[in-house]
């Protein structure tokens, strides 16, 4: 087996968490190498620069791995859950995929067990990420309005926010009406030049990537910045084992490289920043007679407590055209006017709307994600037309709360395509997070309404939208009831370090990118002030 | 089924095609311009082409039992007739041929022009949106704070 260059320490994955952990310990002088199983994503590889762009969305620019199927990818069976897990592995990760809606949790979802009587407080909370929220969003640039006075007082927004155009003040128009909150969603998307990224020029699928750097994928912000600071990536390297020394620590990692060779990298310690299913699998399959359970699983956590965010959609079709083409299609407005807990609606905690832009061509044709398809024959005609560019739908993510039911294994028969034993997803959606999901709804279906929407469709759950991977290796002060410290070292293995969206408590109401990168900056902080 | 025997049928699944989405309003009928965006995924896929050419069987099976020769000599509310017969009793094949049909239709620049838009690449043009105020959020902000302190 070949082995590299020791080094101060070992980052596994190159998305959202694992750029940010790079870029700030290599600023501080520690030496870092990265492992990432993808590649650098090609600028001109984008399908926009094409005619059949969409097209792509539902092939190789798929963010379903199981339908994309790239050789980076790795299977997941998803049989026994009800949504389908969705990610990228590239530099970049998931970010490349993402419609960088940007919202932080808020400080009661710190705060659930002391508040609400449900899972568990964190043992940080928001006054403590606050600074790292802050640069983040300096390292992200945001675009956005303060004042939202479903926050606490946030630092002056990066650039001026999305423009709402006429879909977003149609909708902007129905909340008010009602009386309810909205604010215009703080995105993760230029529109102005920023730190040498340039504006966005509103072209419209960011889910399939963004070929201009405007929106902020980490290979655009955090890595080039920890490039020049003396970080090393290696793509195409896919870890299959977390290696021990004969002290129990964390010593490395064995990965195959891009021409399929075994090699090892040796660290001082190691980070896991591989997502909220990679993660718990690489742990998983990290047995030793140490842990024959899988690495750091004492507690039997790892892979426990999966949270999605469960998804119901819900699209209002209006008798004017409303642009909805135009713009970056998941940031537009964010309303958390059933937010915090109120169990006179029948569940605990609560869930936000976002709304997103149309449906283009296609997407119209074939239901979005409403999926409700158009009647072909001799009403195809009409029925399109009363669609197209005539709609708006309002996302309703809602809060799940952990389960332990709800998990990530090993398939005991699917590997990727070096044979290490694929992700097995078993998820059911708890009976709070459904009336949860119904009372949101019934509430989009009264916005819409009041918008002006001449007919409304709903989709109850979608499977398609596990976009956020959670939970799986939570942070707590107690052993038995958690994986990582208050530090985000593991309570079994002290060197190594888990900053993905794995260790994440609770997973709130709203998009977790924004935290899971705030929460990696304060772990890689404590990293740095004990120099790793 | 041999190779290619999909497109061996390509004046069928025209017709079929034409009869998903039928030329209506200056939009041209899907046979014409979504054809060979499934036979492409046809022919990328075995399996696909395997459902889509069994199902064009059953298809002219249910024509000719409605007393014609075939599917192609029947009108065309003879020819929706048969295919919503087929929607009841092949629900994969038809399911797989009407999202083929709507992806070829609906991303082929003929309609997406018709539709009003430049079917050209996004990028570099992008989109124009006017320039606006902001939205005046007074009433919003108005209500106060609506977190919980924690």
């Amino acid at each position: 087996m070949a082995t590299d260059d020791p080094t101060d320490v070992l980052v596994i994955g190159a998305g959202a968490s694992g750029a940010a952990v790079a870029w700030r310990l290599s600023g501080a002088g520690i030496g870092v190498v990265c492992l990432e199983q993808g590649d650098w994503v090609d600028p001109r590889a984008y399908p926009h620069w094409r005619a059949d762009w969409e097209l792509h969305r539902q092939t190789d620019w798929s963010a379903e791995p199981n339908v994309r199927r790239l050789p980076q990818d790795y299977p997941v069976n998803d049989r026994a859950s009800s949504i389908s897990p969705l990610m990228y592995n590239a530099v970049g990760g998931s970010t490349i995929h993402w419609s960088a809606h940007f919202p932080r949790f808020r400080p009661s979802d710190f705060r659930v067990r002391s508040l609400d009587g449900v899972a568990d407080d964190w043992p940080i909370d928001y006054a403590t990420l606050e600074p790292f929220f802050d640069l983040n969003d300096r390292m992200m640039g945001v675009a956005g309005i303060t004042g939202d006075p479903a926050y606490p007082p946030k630092s002056p927004r990066q650039t001026p926010p999305i423009p709402l155009d006429t879909l977003g003040a149609t909708i902007a128009g129905g909340f008010e009406r009602l009386g309810w909150h909205w604010w215009p969603s703080d995105s993760a998307i230029l529109t102005r030049d920023y730190d040498g990224r340039r504006a966005c020029v509103n072209c419209g699928p960011c889910d399939l990537g963004c070929p201009i750097g405007a929106k902020a994928s980490t290979d655009v912000t955090y890595w080039p910045k920890a490039l020049a600071a003396g970080a090393r990536l290696v793509t195409r390297a896919r870890v299959r084992e977390i290696t021990l020394g004969p002290d129990g620590l964390a010593d490395g990692a064995i990965y195959y490289d891009r021409e399929g060779r075994v090699r090892a990298q040796k660290a001082r310690a190691v980070v896991l920043a591989a997502n909220g299913i990679g993660t718990p699998r690489l742990l998983l399959n990290s047995r030793s007679a140490r842990f024959p359970d899988g690495l750091a699983n004492r507690s039997g956590l790892v892979g426990r407590n999966l949270m999605f965010h469960p998804y119901a959609m819900v699209r209002g079709t209006f008798d004017r055209p409303l642009g909805g083409h135009r713009g970056p299609i998941g940031c537009s407005i964010i309303s958390q006017e059933f937010y915090e807990t109120d169990l006179s609606r029948g569940f605990v905690r609560g869930y936000s709307f976002q709304v997103a832009r149309g449906l283009s061509p296609i997407a119209s044709a074939n239901g979005g994600s409403v999926g409700d398809r158009v009647p072909w024959g001799r009403e195809h005609r009409r029925a399109y037309d009363e669609r197209f560019d005539r709609t708006i739908t309002v996302a309703i993510i809602g809060e799940d709360l952990p389960e332990p039911g709800n998990r990530v294994d090993l398939d005991p028969a699917l590997a990727d395509d070096h044979g290490i034993p694929a992700p097995a997803v078993s998820y059911t959606l708890s009976e709070n997070s459904r009336r949860m999901l119904d009372h949101g709804i019934a509430r989009a279906r009264e916005a819409l309404g009041a918008a002006g929407a001449r007919e409304v469709a709903f989709n109850p759950l979608l499977r398609a939208g596990g976009w956020h991977l959670m939970g799986t290796a939570r942070m707590g002060r107690d052993p038995a009831t958690s994986v990582i410290d208050p530090a985000g070292r593991c309570h079994d293995v002290p060197n190594l370090y888990i900053v993905d969206g794995s260790a994440m408590v609770t997973s709130a109401g709203v998009n977790p990118t924004s935290t899971i990168q705030a929460v990696a900056l304060y772990v890689a902080d404590g990293m740095t002030r004990r120099r790793a | 089924m041999t190779p290619g025997a999909l497109a061996a049928r390509r004046d069928l699944l025209a017709l079929v095609l034409d009869t998903l989405v039928p030329a209506s309003a200056g939009f041209p009928g899907a046979g014409a311009v979504g054809l060979d965006h499934v036979l492409a995924v046809a022919a990328a896929s075995a399996d696909l082409e395997s459902l889509l050419w069994r199902g064009l069987q059953v298809v002219e099976e249910a024509a000719r039992a409605q007393g014609g020769s075939g599917f192609a000599q029947l009108s065309p509310d003879d020819r929706e007739s048969v295919l919503r017969q087929v929607e009841q009793s092949h629900a994969d094949f038809f399911d797989a041929l009407v999202r083929h049909t709507y992806d070829g239709y609906y991303g082929h620049p003929t309609v997406v022009a018709r539709l009003g838009l430049d079917p050209g690449p996004l990028q570099p043009r992008g989109h124009r949106i006017e320039a606006a105020d902001l939205p005046d959020l007074t009433r919003v902000t108005a209500r106060g704070p609506i977190y919980r302190q924690a």
